[in-house]
């Protein structure tokens, strides 16, 4: 997310096209569509180790909007509290025919989620950021989310997944 | 007139001190110390209150070895956005080198105030067995310690006036840290553990005299009778001017502090997720409020209602109850802060989170309150425009730095463009403190900040188009301001290297996670830098860095 030398570079006049109008809105687009690609590739490119942190360091990773430690914490245990709900998904795994589904609202992260599965599944699921090469019976974690869209699991707050995911799979690591 | 400044012997020390005691700011007493030998050394002996607002751009033992007769410190450790985990967890901080030195030169020291520092437990039982006549700890926004740390507190400190340890991330290993205040504890004034699960109600009937309470997590519905005998011990805290807390009461509970509501000047409910209709009840008895912390549930509705009763209300701060955009939209928009705008007209600090505003609601509000010393919005979704006109939100920013001649902190978000930081730039005489994020076209928006704002400290950036012109540019006025932090920008390596060579008595910290442990000498110039701290300093290179960091000389 960091690198943003591809945006338009403006002179310090800019008054003969003035950035109200649509040039505003290009420049808001092509940003917009710079953050989307750079998350895209830094998925694809799993073993340059882009970000080399932990699942749960990457739910935090874009930190906005600017809430401290304290109020996100106390937000986060409030949703989960408050839930008498549940969130059931489908989960399968590649290779087998068979799926099951999975609570998504009794967990509270990623962390969680990736212990439950590897009970129910009996496989490691590695997170695809690590520089190792991933063994031979190691797998990833991937979900749909609601515009149709397979992603890689762990890259967005944790809150934000659950209210795009519809249902995971589980894909063999060399595949990613 | 005398030759040289000898004047300054027509009169013993003592009543220059007392001269001096006059000084309201720090600024100029330090005026006063560089205009003869003989007041800069009456000066340094009658100073007793010190504020390092960086740790790191001091020697401790410099600081100490100055100012012999310290009684009240105030030291800051990390950049504020460490606050929203944009510094990596070891990056420093650290307390340790402080309290040494300050237990070896200020054995008298009464009061210390931390702010994001690194303390251990160490830290704490040096301060309680070293200071014999300690009154005052604050230890906000800090970490690295215990309960254990706060016991040895409790029980040593006999003296102790205020306790405030709000927004700290503190490890519970010691139970009944409490129960090692004296039985008898007349002087506590200030008791401030928003931050902890405690049992206060033992504690609140031996300080009846309490002014200030903050209290720890609260939830009403797993301990009904112990809510009920803490609303009662509160009632019996006659002084009681200032509440905070986890509030989780049902509205069952809630009138049993309208009794203390009225006495209060600063209420804390930005952890109470009470609904609209109740908190408005609530603070409808509140009519002497100066100071309001609520969340984002009080609506625009709410907020009308306050605007209507807490005429002396000066500080607003309103957080989201659902960052993540989750649930249902809350009623909470523009409205509200106009509202508040015109009916409170002694308001003057504004901390506010929404989804939508308008350039015209930012003119209406900076029209009523001209007065206005912090202002800081926030729109949580980056990039959001004037959600009527569609237009960047530069006019209404512009509006609020033209009118608030007193501006001393501006957070700014939505979407802006390079216009809004010329305005800044020119208008903002008093801005001390900018913090921006996703806002700017390119290197003009930094270059108009750096090359204005005369009265700039600390300037805050992420995530936008800002590169190394502008930072070479203006290197000089760095060292004229305290910090400069800059994340996710389009600064590289080669700039830095450039500015650190240039600039003496900067440190130059490129954090760089991603190459963590990375030989520096090896990077290449145009690496992009991840993280960048610029800080001015008279200590050099800090010795405690992180494998993540690498200061530039």
């Amino acid at each position: 997310m960091g690198d943003q030398s591809n945006s338009p570079s403006s002179s310090i006049d800019s008054s003969s096209s003035h950035p109200a109008l649509c040039s505003t809105s290009s420049i808001f687009q092509t940003r917009r569509d710079l953050l989307s690609t750079d998350l895209k590739l830094g998925l694809g490119l799993s073993t340059s180790a882009l970000h080399g942190c932990s699942s749960k360091e990457r739910e935090q990773l874009s930190h906005w909007p600017p809430i401290k430690p304290l109020l996100r914490s106390t937000l986060e245990e409030k949703v989960h509290r408050s839930h008498s709900k549940t969130f059931f998904v489908k989960v399968y795994m590649e290779g087998l025919p068979i799926g099951r589904k999975l609570d998504l609202f009794s967990h509270s992260g990623y962390d969680s989620l990736t212990r439950t599965l590897r009970r129910m599944f009996r496989t490691t699921i590695i997170c695809p950021d690590t520089s190792r090469v991933p063994p031979e019976k190691a797998h990833v974690l991937t979900y749909e989310d609601k515009e149709g869209d397979w992603m890689m699991v762990g890259d967005v707050p944790w809150e934000l997944f659950l209210r795009t995911v519809k249902r995971l799979k589980i894909t063999r690591a060399d595949k990613c | 007139m005398v030759g040289g400044f000898r004047w300054a012997a027509m009169f013993p020390d003592e009543v220059w001190e007392h001269v001096f005691s006059f000084l309201p700011a720090d600024a100029d007493r330090n005026a006063a110390a560089l205009v003869c030998r003989a007041w800069y050394r009456i000066e340094r002996r009658s100073r007793w209150r010190v504020f390092v607002g960086n740790c790191y751009a001091v020697e401790p033992a410099a600081a100490v070895r100055r100012f012999p007769e310290v009684r009240a410190a105030a030291i800051k450790g990390k950049p504020h956005f460490a606050d929203f985990n944009l510094v990596p967890s070891d990056w420093g901080g650290g307390a340790e080198a402080w309290v040494e030195a300050m237990v070896e030169g200020w054995p008298h020291l009464e009061e210390l105030r931390l702010k994001r520092m690194v303390v251990s437990d160490d830290c704490l039982e040096l301060i309680a067995r070293c200071f014999k006549n300690f009154k005052v700890l604050s230890l906000v926004s800090c970490e690295g310690f215990s309960t254990a740390g706060l016991a040895a507190i409790a029980a040593n400190c006999r003296n102790l006036r205020e306790l405030d340890l709000h927004e700290n991330e503190v490890e519970d290993n010691c139970l009944h840290w409490m129960s090692h205040f004296p039985e008898s504890f007349a002087s506590l004034v200030t008791l401030n553990i928003a931050c902890l699960e405690e049992r206060l109600v033992g504690l609140l009937h031996r300080v009846p005299q309490l002014v200030d309470l903050g209290t720890g997590k609260f939830a009403a519905q797993h301990h009904p009778e112990l809510f009920s005998k803490l609303e009662s011990a509160i009632a019996g805290c006659k002084n009681l001017k200032s509440l905070s807390g986890f509030w989780e009461a049902g509205p069952t509970y809630l009138p049993a502090i309208y009794s203390v509501c009225e006495g209060l000047t600063s209420l804390n409910l930005s952890y109470a997720t009470i609904q609209g209709p109740e908190l408005i009840k609530l603070i409808s008895w509140c009519k002497n409020l100066q100071r309001l912390w609520v969340m984002d549930l009080i609506e625009d509705d709410g907020l009308i209602a306050v605007a209507a009763s807490c005429k002396l209300l000066q500080e607003l701060r309103v957080f989201p109850s659902d960052p993540y955009g989750a649930a249902q939209p809350i009623s909470l928009t523009e409205h509200g802060l106009v509202a508040i705008s015109a009916g409170c007209p002694m308001l003057h600090s504004v901390l506010y989170f929404c989804r939508q505003m308008t350039n015209a609601a930012l003119l209406t509000v900076a029209k009523n309150c001209p007065n206005f010393t912090c202002f800081r919005l926030c729109i949580m979704e980056p990039h959001t425009p004037d959600y009527i006109t569609r237009q960047p939100l530069d006019a209404g920013f512009s509006a609020i730095v033209e009118s608030c001649k007193h501006l001393r902190r501006l957070s700014l978000s939505g979407l802006l463009t390079d216009l809004v930081f010329k305005s800044i730039g020119a208008s903002a005489n008093c801005l001390e403190m900018l913090s921006v994020a996703f806002a700017g076209d390119g290197d003009a928006g930094l270059h108009y900040i750096l090359s204005g704002c005369k009265n700039l400290r600390k300037l805050e950036i992420r995530d936008c188009p800002f590169g190394d012109k502008p930072l070479l540019d203006n290197a000089a006025k760095l060292e004229t301001m305290r910090s400069l932090w800059m994340s996710s920008c389009s600064v590289t390596l080669g700039a830095c290297r450039q500015l650190a060579r240039k600039m003496p008595l900067l440190n130059v910290e490129v954090i760089n996670e991603r190459k963590r442990g990375l030989p520096l000498e090896l990077q290449p110039d145009n690496c992009p830098v991840e993280k960048l701290y610029i800080y001015r300093t008279v200590a050099g290179p800090r010795s405690d860095t992180p494998s993540c960091v690498w200061i530039l000389r």
